[in-house]
């Protein structure tokens, strides 16, 4: 871009307009600058001027774009911006179209990262887990940076190729993007923001980036106070929210007075009210209330109840304890869990815990406090409306848009990973009942008590959620492959294979083999990925192979179900696999309805009708929140038994 | 085995889950709105009323069972 310096009469006029400038040599403009723009302005060092030469929309009001009533040192200033009232503008580059306005100070003190490579105590408050946060960051990535920390090879090539990125990111000069709108900030200081976002209200900005495009702006508005921090596109600050030290990914909203400091939040996370400290907070963690502390815990699609709250030590050693609630957990209200303990994919945990149990091997447990003990109740979570909602919900309320979509999310409610965790169950129970003595009503495992009753019940109700996913695995794979007949699907269904002793794991959304996972750690330590797009490519790269790695596991999953290897598998086996399926699903979908009926039980209608009698009850109830018949949920559900019908018949049509 | 002696030993796996008094719980009593069952308790009369009477119930269909008489009825249909 060319620039020139002022001529003699553009000088002259700019101080008749009473700006100043102690060199003006220093001060160059683009052809076409229009001098008449610039009011009452104070210019240091080398400043570079753009056009002024159209309107702004401000506040709703058109007004022609300029600088008055500011100071700005050592700046470039993009085209048509609006610029008044600020006291301080230091060592920016403005992008066109910007609005600054009422502004205490913006400004670069030194050259920085602008928050990229700051290390962060996520997980374990006392350290020793510290993530460093950048610009670039998913979900994945951090999952392995916090918690492979025993491969020391791994995670220091890891940090030297973010050091590497932050070292380019580094930079004397700061950026404020194009179409930015900046309102009413007291101090902004090392920050760079990127196009489009919008940052009104807020007290202080310090050491961060905000990353933002025109598909995905990033906001913060009437924040109280964002420090050392990473914000990505689409994500908002807003409403006296408090955020130290952190990393709050796309399209994350953190507000109503919410304060988080060391923790790193992923997409769709939504934080009201409540206090987080050093959490990885995987997508979708959810916590609305007042009173809710979560504290050295690692999260995903997980809901926290009001009042939830955990705790990271015995007053011993320190804030050194953690804890895992793995995908689609929720907390009750008034919940507690002492940390260090470990709960299964899609449980709720009720009232309050002072043991210490590792349950991940029990998805879709409830986890309740009976007499001041902690009870698993396995399976129990499988038949209730609200795991099937959530699952239902999740893609729905993905809310990342545009081309960059950072975090690898697989929203299956039935995976490898959690069939794995089901069939290590079904083993634990059945050696449970088999080693207990019938006149114990209560045994121990695994730091948590278990109801002898529930052993076998659970190991059956835990065999639906495995039917459904070998139907569901092979009608996918006939699908996706647009497979036309059976010979088709015999040809190439079975050629490859993964030991269903093979282990998965959930990397905070993505599900994905451990093989694939350690295979790019050799990697990383060999050198053959060198850095962070790599490595990230990779990562895609697995997680677009997701149906192929499930079907290769599926079908071992199948010989030890069949008790037959896959070269023997005929039309019958098919068959019977889509029949179980076809039968699980429509009694699942069934169980679902029953826990739903309670929603319109008699109990549901104890607070309607204030002031009638038990019909006018019945009809306040019904008019408020609908009849049985009239549900959307419910609806889907019949019309989802419906649907498995006919898929079933089409199926085993296919294999005729 | 008569429907008395059935409701009688579901009577007894009640009382045994609830932990209340047999002589408490009528043959019309419903398990969660006389009884005060909550949902894993429900799961925990199912799987007692299979050990009671060494039965295997349909999951699905064990779920409707509300009260004694329904649970006598259901469980008659195994025996």
């Amino acid at each position: 871009m060319c620039y020139r310096n002022l001529t003699q009469e553009e000088i002259q006029q700019l101080q008749k307009n009473q700006c100043w400038s102690k060199n003006w040599s220093g001060i160059k403009v683009k052809d076409g600058f229009n001098p008449a723009r610039l009011y009452n302005v104070e210019l240091y060092g080398e400043v570079k001027l753009g056009i002024f030469d159209h309107e702004l929309s401000i506040n709703g009001v058109m007004k022609d774009t300029c600088i008055k009533n500011s100071s700005i040192s050592n700046c470039i200033i993009g085209d048509n911006v609006y610029i008044n009232r600020v006291a301080d503008l230091s060592n920016y580059v403005v992008g066109n179209a910007s609005i600054l306005e009422n502004i205490g100070s913006i400004h670069v003190t030194e050259r920085n990262s602008f928050g990229n490579g700051i290390e962060i105590e996520v997980l374990n408050e006392g350290g020793g887990r510290e993530l460093p946060i950048f610009e670039e960051l998913n979900a994945q990535i951090a999952y392995m940076l916090v918690n492979y920390q025993h491969d020391h090879s791994f995670i220091n090539n890891l940090k030297e190729m973010i050091k590497k990125l932050v070292k380019e990111k580094k930079s004397e000069i700061g950026r404020i993007g194009k179409q930015v709108c900046i309102q009413q900030v007291k101090r902004i200081e090392n920050v760079n923001i990127g196009d489009f976002a919008r940052i009104i209200a807020t007290d202080i900005l310090c050491n961060g980036t905000i990353v933002s495009n025109i598909e995905s702006h990033a906001e913060v508005i009437n924040a109280r106070m964002l420090k050392n921090f990473i914000l990505q596109e689409g994500s908002r600050v807003e409403n006296d929210a408090q955020v130290e030290n952190c990393f709050i990914g796309q399209c994350v909203t953190i507000g109503k007075q919410y304060s988080a400091e060391n923790s790193a939040f992923f997409a769709n996370s939504e934080c009201f009210h409540g206090e987080a400290c050093s959490l990885l907070a995987g997508p979708y963690t959810v916590t609305h209330h007042k009173s809710s502390l979560l504290i050295a815990g690692l999260f995903s699609f997980y809901n926290a109840g009001s009042g939830t709250n955990q705790s990271n030590h015995m007053y011993k050693l320190g804030p050194l304890h953690q804890g895992i609630l793995e995908r689609g957990c929720k907390t009750g209200s008034f919940s507690y869990l002492l940390w260090p303990s470990r709960v299964g994919a899609f449980s709720a945990v009720m009232g309050k815990h002072y043991s210490h149990f590792d349950v991940s091997d029990f998805p879709f447990s409830y986890i309740e406090e009976q007499d001041g003990e902690s009870m698993l109740t396995p399976a129990m979570n499988l038949i209730t409306v609200g795991t099937l909602r959530d699952s239902q919900k999740w893609p729905r309320r993905d809310k990342r848009k545009g081309t960059v979509i950072r975090d690898l999310i697989n929203f299956d409610l039935f995976s490898p990973f959690v069939i794995s965790k089901i069939l290590r169950a079904q083993e634990k129970l059945e050696t449970l009942y088999e080693n207990a003595n019938k006149k114990v009503e209560v045994l121990n495992m695994e730091g948590i008590k278990i109801k002898r009753l529930l052993l076998r019940t659970a190991k059956k109700y835990y065999k639906i959620p495995i039917n459904i996913f070998l139907g569901e695995q092979l009608i996918r794979y006939i699908e996706k492959n647009e497979l036309r007949d059976k010979a088709d699907f015999y040809k190439i269904a079975f050629n490859s294979k993964m030991s269903v002793h093979e282990k998965w794991v959930d990397m905070i959304g993505m599900f994905a083999p451990f093989r694939e996972i350690e295979n790019l750690i050799k990697a990383v330590n060999h050198g053959d990925l060198k850095d962070l797009d790599s490595i990230t490519s990779e990562l895609e790269n697995i997680h677009q192979h997701y149906d192929q790695f499930s079907w290769q596991w599926t079908v071992n999953l199948l010989e030890k179900q069949l008790g037959k290897s896959a070269s023997q598998f005929d039309n019958e086996d098919m068959k019977y696999i889509i029949e179980e399926w076809k039968n699980d699903q429509i009694k699942l979908n069934n169980m679902i309805l029953r826990d739903a009926d309670k929603e319109f039980d008699e109990n549901a209608t104890k607070a309607y009708g204030i002031d009638g009698d038990d019909e006018i009850r019945q009809k306040d109830f019904e008019s408020v929140r609908g009849t049985k018949n009239s549900n959307s949920f419910i609806k889907g559900l019949l019309e989802n038994s419906r649907k498995t019908e006919e898929k079933a018949e089409r199926m085993q049509a296919f294999f005729l | 085995m008569s429907n008395d002696n059935v409701k009688e030993r579901v009577k007894k796996v009640i009382s045994e889950v609830l932990k209340m008094n047999i002589d408490e719980i009528g043959d019309d009593a419903n398990f969660i709105f006389d009884l005060g069952a909550d949902s894993a308790q429900s799961l925990e009369l199912i799987a007692g009323f299979e050990e009671e009477f060494d039965i295997e119930m349909d999951e699905d269909k064990a779920l409707e069972i509300q009260s004694v008489s329904d649970a006598a009825d259901f469980i008659s249909t195994y025996l």
